[in-house]
């Protein structure tokens, strides 16, 4: 009798534990979620610090691997952060992934061109190499922008089109420049660089979304593009100007990739390997905040570090079976959490009325 | 003078009003588009090589260049035929070429197989569904179809027999394989609703490394030097009857793809599943309201587009490689430029993936004899597509020539067409 009265008990407080769970807010639901899985990991790690369980707290309550997780995330994260502010205009940009490997490209072409010792007035090549790379990425959304805005062309055919004639193009100028798809190591890198640049974008784009007149501009354009035009602002420029940023942070992400390693690889689906389709995802998940989509991109670079370090240690698992967790996660994530709502004109074409 | 203009405009008007045509013209126009954009790159990356003398001059400049895009296109469209002209002799055919020749095999099979792959695209396409996985679920297709091939020939007698009853079940197993791997992103859109672009590209990496694994760890060939399946025996494989056997082009297999068309369009327009799937493709509310049951529609289509894709691997493996290797070709991507090239329609299927299948051999030939890498067919595939998803971009051209939007105006106002 008693037992039974202890279960209810305990069951009534499981009950009120999910509700209060639920009743949260989608961004905090996300962070609650992560900080339990990794309490849960780090007791049964000290419980049992011989299991490997205890292996992977060990991994994870490590400064070196959080810094890899940041660096890891960079790419990604300032990819979803550009996603955001195309999506939020009204343009849905699947070709991010595109401008991630056409930067990535650029930022070591330009840098192994200049020569990577040397400075061109006291600037280091890698870091002109870098802005090379940002410009790439800025021209090719500019050119998807036009594509979708002015030729009103399907988005996300348009979008696929920009990934695939990166996925073209970068291979292919590396083998005029560089005899192979891949380009072979500069050298030289940037470091942790890509950590501050990721931190410092994400600030500077949650400020400008959600705190400038020209982040309401971006919101209206997506959402409730009509009432921005009778407002006597072109909805079209506002959604040039997102596109163009998407290029921009895509653009920075792809140059933080390539030059944290200081060389591109062209072969297969190149060095990028999806992760301008995750960061899609990311910034689903983080629901359209760049603070969101930057909690979401470290989720997957945490991952992957943790996956990095356990091939260290020597975990007999194939690493490429290891490295099909993120692929599967992101699926998971689109199946089973990602309810985010787009913005209501997104992917449509606006024509503005005479 | 303005009769003939009158008529012209006719003509366009006509043109424009049937929606095949345009999407016809409009493919062609992308064609030539993506062609000339690719002339231009060929130009610039003549400026990266070096070369002593300049094969093309900038009119009216002396800015050289390596390569003459002109020349590299006849290269590559000569070459492609297996080089019936003899570009810049006095004769101009090759009296000692043949139609069956290697090169012409190469690029059939590349037809044959691109057949395959844009025709799991187009059929997810008219559903409205943007299967971009074909690459994916061609993976799975080829390694289940090298894989039961090479469980089964122990068991089944050698020789034409063996032959007769592995390579239908090699196709079987393929087309099961793509399939099944097709209904998952089919299934999660469906009941999940999640995004099928996303999913399926995920699930392209998920099958590449999840295929490369299970075979380096389980079905490796251990004499071989790449991750690769053992080969499936000789009398398994689909031959070349009248191509050279270099080529890898076998005539049946073409034969099947021509029959795969006429079987899609036969079910996309002649029955109710097809019925289904092009309403859901083109109104899905107004399908769901119709009585069609769009989650099963969308699992069906998505499963017949990785089916077809499977089919695709399977000929990949019995026609060309015998194995499944690692290295799988882009197939599946140059699919989605062949099925949007065609309109989506599995008619237009056949001369899309030949004008592709062409691309592809000839690129082969342009590499082999310059240094313009042959993955220009990569950036023209990007191209093609771009050109083709604005059909307004040709719109704006037409309407700079001819003004289409004007309708037949009363003849006491029609003194401005003498201007």
């Amino acid at each position: 009798m008693r037992e039974n009265a202890e279960q209810n008990q305990d069951q009534e407080l499981k009950k009120s534990l999910i509700d209060r769970f639920k009743s949260l807010s989608y961004v905090w639901q996300i962070i609650v979620g992560t900080i339990g899985v990794l309490a849960l990991i780090g007791v049964v790690g000290l419980l049992f610090p011989a299991s490997p369980a205890g292996d992977l707290a060990r991994i994870i309550f490590r400064w070196s691997v959080f810094t890899q997780a940041l660096r890891i995330s960079a790419p990604i994260a300032l990819a979803a952060i550009g996603g955001i502010f195309a999506e939020k205009s009204g343009v849905i940009n699947i070709g991010l992934e595109g401008l991630l490997i056409i930067s990535a490209f650029t930022a070591v072409l330009v840098t192994a061109m200049i020569g990577p010792a040397e400075t061109v007035a006291f600037i280091p090549a890698i870091w002109i190499g870098f802005l090379a790379g940002v410009l790439a990425g800025v021209i090719l959304s500019a050119l998807f922008g036009i594509v979708c805005i002015e030729f009103k062309a399907d988005q996300i055919i348009a979008g696929l089109a920009v990934w695939l004639i990166a996925l073209g193009l970068a291979p292919f100028a590396s083998t005029l420049y560089f005899g192979g798809r891949d380009t072979g190591s500069l050298g030289t890198t940037i470091g942790n660089w890509p950590i501050a640049i990721m931190l410092l974008s994400v600030l500077a784009a949650w400020v400008l979304l959600n705190h400038t007149t020209f982040g309401s501009y971006i919101r209206a354009a997506g959402e409730n593009p009509k009432a921005l035009d009778t407002a006597g602002v072109s909805v079209s420029r506002i959604r040039h100007a997102g596109v163009l940023l998407s290029g921009f942070f895509a653009g920075m992400g792809g140059a933080s990739l390539s030059l944290s390693i200081g060389l591109f690889i062209g072969t297969g689906e190149t060095m990028v390997e999806g992760r301008g389709f995750i960061a899609i995802v990311a910034y689903l998940f983080g629901n359209y905040n760049p603070v969101g989509a930057f909690g979401a991109s470290l989720l997957f670079g945490g991952l992957d570090a943790i996956q990095i370090r356990l091939q260290q240690i020597g975990y007999g698992i194939p690493d490429t079976l290891v490295q099909t967790i993120p692929y599967i996660v992101v699926i998971l994530v689109l199946a089973f959490v990602g309810r985010t709502r787009i913005p209501k004109a997104a992917g449509k074409h606006y024509e503005t009325e005479e | 003078m303005s009769g003939l203009k009158k008529r012209g405009k006719d003509v366009l008007r006509w043109l424009v009003a049937r929606s095949g045509f345009e999407r016809a013209i409009i493919s062609l126009a992308s064609l030539v588009f993506a062609i000339f954009v690719g002339a231009l790159i060929i130009l610039v990356s003549g400026r990266f090589t070096t070369c002593s003398t300049a094969a093309f001059y900038l009119p009216f400049t002396s800015i050289g260049f390596c390569y003459d895009p002109i020349q590299i296109y006849l290269l590559l469209f000569n070459g492609a035929l297996g080089s019936p002209f003899l570009l810049g002799e006095p004769g101009l055919l090759d009296p000692e070429w043949s139609i069956f020749n290697f090169r012409f095999g190469f690029t059939l099979k590349e037809t044959t197989l691109l057949v395959f792959t844009g025709l799991s695209v187009a059929v997810a396409f008219r559903a409205g569904l943007f299967n971009i996985g074909t690459q994916g679920q061609l993976v799975v297709g080829a390694l289940t179809t090298a894989l039961t091939v090479i469980f089964v020939a122990p068991f089944v007698p050698e020789g034409t027999i063996g032959g007769l009853i592995l390579v239908p079940l090699g196709i079987i197993a393929g087309a099961v394989g793509g399939g099944v791997y097709g209904a998952i992103p089919g299934a999660l859109k469906a009941y999940a609703d999640a995004n099928e672009v996303i999913t399926t590209i995920m699930l392209n990496f998920i099958a590449a490394n999840i295929a490369f694994v299970l075979v380096s760890g389980v079905f490796r060939d251990p004499s071989s030097s790449v991750v690769a399946t053992e080969r499936i025996p000789e009398y398994a494989r689909l031959p070349a009857v009248i191509f050279p056997a270099a080529s890898d082009f076998a005539e049946i297999a073409l034969i099947g793809g021509l029959l795969g068309i006429a079987g899609l369009y036969y079910l996309l327009e002649y029955t109710s599943i097809g019925y289904d799937i092009r309403t859901s493709g083109v109104q899905p509310e107004a399908a769901e309201y119709g009585g069609v049951n769009a989650k099963r529609t969308t699992v069906l289509a998505m499963t017949l587009s990785g089916a077809l894709g499977g089919i695709g691997g399977a000929m990949w493996v019995l026609m060309e490689t015998a194995r499944w290797e690692s290295s799988v070709p882009a197939l599946g991507f140059d699919g989605i430029t062949v099925s949007i090239l065609a309109g989506n329609n599995p008619l237009g299927v056949l001369p899309a993936a030949f004008l592709f299948g062409v691309l592809k051999g000839g690129a082969l030939e342009v590499a082999f004899q310059t240094d313009v890498p042959s993955d220009l067919v990569g950036v023209l595939r990007g191209l093609i597509i771009l050109f083709v998803a604005m059909p307004e971009f040709f719109r704006m051209i037409g309407s700079h020539f001819v003004d289409l939007s004007e309708d037949e105006i009363p003849a006491q106002s029609g003194g401005e067409d003498n201007a």
